[in-house]
């Protein structure tokens, strides 16, 4: 059979060539992006030198937003324009977002259901809409860096970001039009940046005290491969927590009344200088007399900034110990690595190296190192390391389940199951005659519904009458390795099938991305026909591709003449339909032969189960030789 | 073999004997080296279809290292391939003598909270029941090994009753500590 000709220069990237992936850490007080150049990850700076993007929009009258730091000098005098800490709203409710809107003097849309969206002077936005100015300009950012458009980008999320605040991302991403490889964990990533230069074995913690959030991961590496034993934290407790309780301190002490807004933010912002250099100096004076009426200059010592924040630091250890127990461990903890620049405050330092017995790893920058870690996953996942140094084994923070009778909870996939995971349970009908069942998707370790995160709602509609009882209905949940989940059900007497991917109460709709997208191009509707059809050959040349070599390495070996001779044909007529114009054949042709030569790609699967267990009798014999 | 077969029976899937006592490091090592394999993050840029297919047979791996890791879900499962559901397990007749047992070392438990010392009690209690849960495991593994899957089923259900204890206890702990 002669081979196809399938790699065309530009459409297709030469296997050797190295692809363009970047890591991107989403940050609720910074964001920072990374990539991995000459076999290191570097982070990029801006034309000014700078790495941290602050996570600051401001939506003022100009026809673009501002970001980063010109927008953050904005805040004082725009606090309601300028949005500061948007992380802490992405996929929550508007409910659920009230008392931090009400702290950080944002006004919320009103009578809205559903997601959160902030009234400034551009408009009604969103946190996604927010978040995505910030990952373009860091997208622009690495284009303008690396010198040429991001082939695959990773974004990290805290390890205890729910379903929502997942998919909140993700969409963010979908609207700044980033190609997303992966959302990945922050404390994974930072364990990821250190485990390259580590010897590669033992316990590692992750304590990533954060802007906003607080997460605890404990991983075990193991010739390559990390693997989350548990995670945990809290999502209401960061750095600005701490910044909150100085600047409480600060108002009460200089006898001012209520503030304005933006006499807030710079309280705040005093706070966190405060906190940085105590750091380093054992008392700093801060001067607030430009910004409360009647401010003076007040001064703080280390040891009163630690009496202060002492609750808050024992909160961390709290969870921290929790995390400990669920990860079952036999040994003990041999790394700990910090994230977040709290983690620089010495009463944080001292408090976490006592709770685990071991000095904290501090050779990366802990602002840096989650980007450095989302960087070299990046370059994994985009095919840049064929020979694959490194996998991650990651974990579900928060338990699924679905609503069974009287409002409880019935969890289905545990908290801290590695992922990606597929589990089944059988339910059935409660009264006679019922044709259909409702289907309420719920997150968290509750047993009552109303104290778990409502996820999503579906139906399966089409269960015959039949007596209470009798029905026997399959649901079941899959959690790919984004930690997204997709559920389905299925009654297995008539095959009756519903299913969801869920898009969580709070998110965004596909029309509602879509529509954004839209409104974000001059030319919506020809730029939408391109990018389809951009889109839609780009998938078929992934397909045939991955098939060509396939066929190469395995098709003597795995098919029979008549199936190698049919995925030919396909593959041919794929070939053409490429180089026509119409992105609907294309994606049709491409499902068709997806699908059919889907046989052929789990025989390869089977022979590497095969191969990789023959691989590792022979490892265990060679380590029994050496002994 | 393929998938489905996998599916019928995880030793087959990691080329293990179907024992009750196996090799931990060998499982751990197993299963590290197919996720390499499997794993979808090794399929990022495949096509769709071979990326859905990595995340089921990802899950596989998962689902069957989970059935085998503990010694408690490893017994459950073994009884199972043996034929026997969960219900027909927790039918299993258990002696009086271990039921009365189970109540002193509940009592125990309960009475903790009004101790002097109660951390160094609790440790005492976790080291008996371990002892115990280790006993009973020797008592499955003989009884499994000699096709005696009643007797098996027996020492399983009383390894599910030590498991509650234990876990009660930690949770006893974990207020203490937290208190």
């Amino acid at each position: 059979m002669a081979l196809l000709q399938i790699a065309e220069p530009g459409q297709s990237p030469l296997p050797h060539q190295v692809k363009r992936a970047v890591g991107i850490d989403l940050g609720t007080t910074n964001s920072l992006v990374a990539t991995v150049r000459g076999g290191r990850a570097v982070v990029l700076p801006d034309a000014q030198g700078a790495v941290m993007l602050p996570s600051v929009i401001n939506y003022g009258a100009a026809d673009s937003p501002i970001v980063g730091a010109s927008a953050l000098a904005l805040a004082a005098r725009h606090p309601a324009d300028t949005l500061m800490s948007v992380k802490r709203f992405m996929g929550r409710g508007r409910n659920d977002a009230e008392e931090d809107a009400r702290r950080s003097h944002y006004s919320l849309a009103e009578g809205e259901e559903g997601m959160v969206s902030f009234l400034t002077s551009g408009g009604k936005i969103s946190p996604v809409e927010a978040s995505a100015e910030i990952l373009r300009v860091l997208s622009q950012r690495a284009v303008d860096t690396i010198g040429g458009e991001i082939d695959g980008a990773v974004i990290t999320v805290p390890a205890y970001f729910d379903e929502a605040q997942r998919q909140a991302t993700k969409d963010a991403a979908t609207l700044a039009g980033l190609p997303v490889l992966r959302l990945m964990n922050e404390p994974t990533a930072a364990a990821v940046a250190y485990g390259l230069d580590a010897d590669g074995q033992g316990v590692i913690a992750v304590y990533d005290l954060g802007g906003g959030t607080f997460d605890i991961s404990i991983l075990r590496l193991h010739k390559g491969v990390f693997e989350v034993l548990a995670t945990g934290g809290d999502t209401a407790l960061g750095g600005d927590d701490l910044d909150a309780v100085l600047a409480d301190w600060l108002l009460q002490e200089s006898g001012s009344g209520t503030l304005e807004a933006g006499e807030y933010r710079q309280l705040q912002a005093s706070a966190r200088s405060a906190k940085e250099k105590l750091s380093e100096a054992v008392i700093v004076d801060v001067d607030l007399s430009e910004v409360l009426p009647g401010g003076g200059i007040i001064s703080v010592s280390r040891d009163k900034l630690e009496q202060m924040i002492q609750p808050l630091v024992k909160r961390t250890l709290l969870a921290c110990r929790r995390c400990l127990r669920d990860a079952q461990l036999e040994e003990g903890v041999d790394n700990i690595v910090m994230v977040g620049g709290s983690t620089r405050v010495p009463l944080v330092r001292s408090a976490v190296a006592d709770f685990f017995g071991r000095t904290p790893l501090l050779g990366i920058d802990p602002d840096q190192v989650v980007a450095v870690g989302a960087a070299v996953q990046a370059d994994i996942l985009v095919g840049n390391r064929p020979e694959g140094d490194l996998l991650l084994l990651d974990v579900i923070p928060l338990s699924l389940g679905i609503e069974t009778m009287g409002e409880l909870v019935e969890k289905i996939v545990p908290r801290n199951t590695t992922i990606p995971v597929s589990r089944a349970q059988e339910f059935t009908t409660y009264k006679d005659g019922q044709t259909a069942l409702a289907v309420h998707i719920v997150q968290g370790e509750r047993e009552m519904v109303s104290d778990c995160r409502s996820l999503a709602h579906f139906e399966l509609r089409g269960i015959p009458p039949m007596v209470a009882g009798a029905a026997r209905i399959q649901v079941t949940f899959q959690v790919d390795a984004d930690g997204l989940l997709g559920v389905s059900a299925r009654e297995e007497i008539t095959g009756a099938e519903a299913s969801v991917m869920v898009k969580p109460s709070f998110g965004l709709t596909d029309e509602e991305i879509t529509g954004m997208l839209q409104a974000s191009f001059s030319h919506a509707e020809d730029d939408k026909r391109v990018r389809q059809l951009a889109e839609q050959r780009l998938s078929a040349w992934q397909l045939l591709d991955g098939l060509k070599s396939a066929l190469e390495k395995d098709g003597d070996a795995l098919l029979v003449a008549h199936e190698r001779e049919a995925l030919a044909d396909q593959m041919t007529e794929l070939q053409s339909l490429i180089d026509g114009e119409d992105a609907h054949a294309i994606r049709q042709k491409t499902e068709q032969l997806g699908r059919e030569s889907e046989t052929f790609a789990s025989r390869r699967m089977d022979k590497s189960i095969r191969e990789a267990l023959a691989g590792v009798s022979l490892d265990s014999l060679d380590d029994e030789v050496m002994q | 073999m393929a998938l489905l077969d996998f599916q019928r029976n995880y030793y087959q899937l990691f080329d293990l004997p179907q024992e009750f006592l196996l090799d931990q490091a060998q499982l751990g090592a197993r299963y590290r080296q197919l996720q390499m394999e499997l794993h979808p993050d090794r399929y990022a840029s495949a096509s769709a279809h071979e990326q859905r297919l990595a995340v089921q047979y990802s899950a596989l791996v998962n689902a069957a290292y989970t059935a085998l890791r503990k010694p408690l879900d490893r017994a459950v499962y073994l009884l199972e391939l043996a034929g026997m559901g969960s219900e027909e397990i927790s039918s299993q007749q258990v002696d009086g003598g271990f039921l009365i047992a189970q109540m002193e070392l509940r009592e125990k438990l309960e009475s903790m909270t009004g101790m002097v010392d109660p951390q160094s009690a609790l440790d005492r209690l976790i080291t008996e029941i371990g002892e115990d849960v280790i006993e009973l495991q020797g008592v499955f593994s003989v009884a499994y090994s000699a096709g005696e899957f009643p007797k098996a089923a027996a020492a399983c259900v009383k390894m599910q009753y030590l498991d509650k204890l234990l876990l009660e206890a930690e949770i006893l702990e974990t207020s203490l500590l937290d208190g």
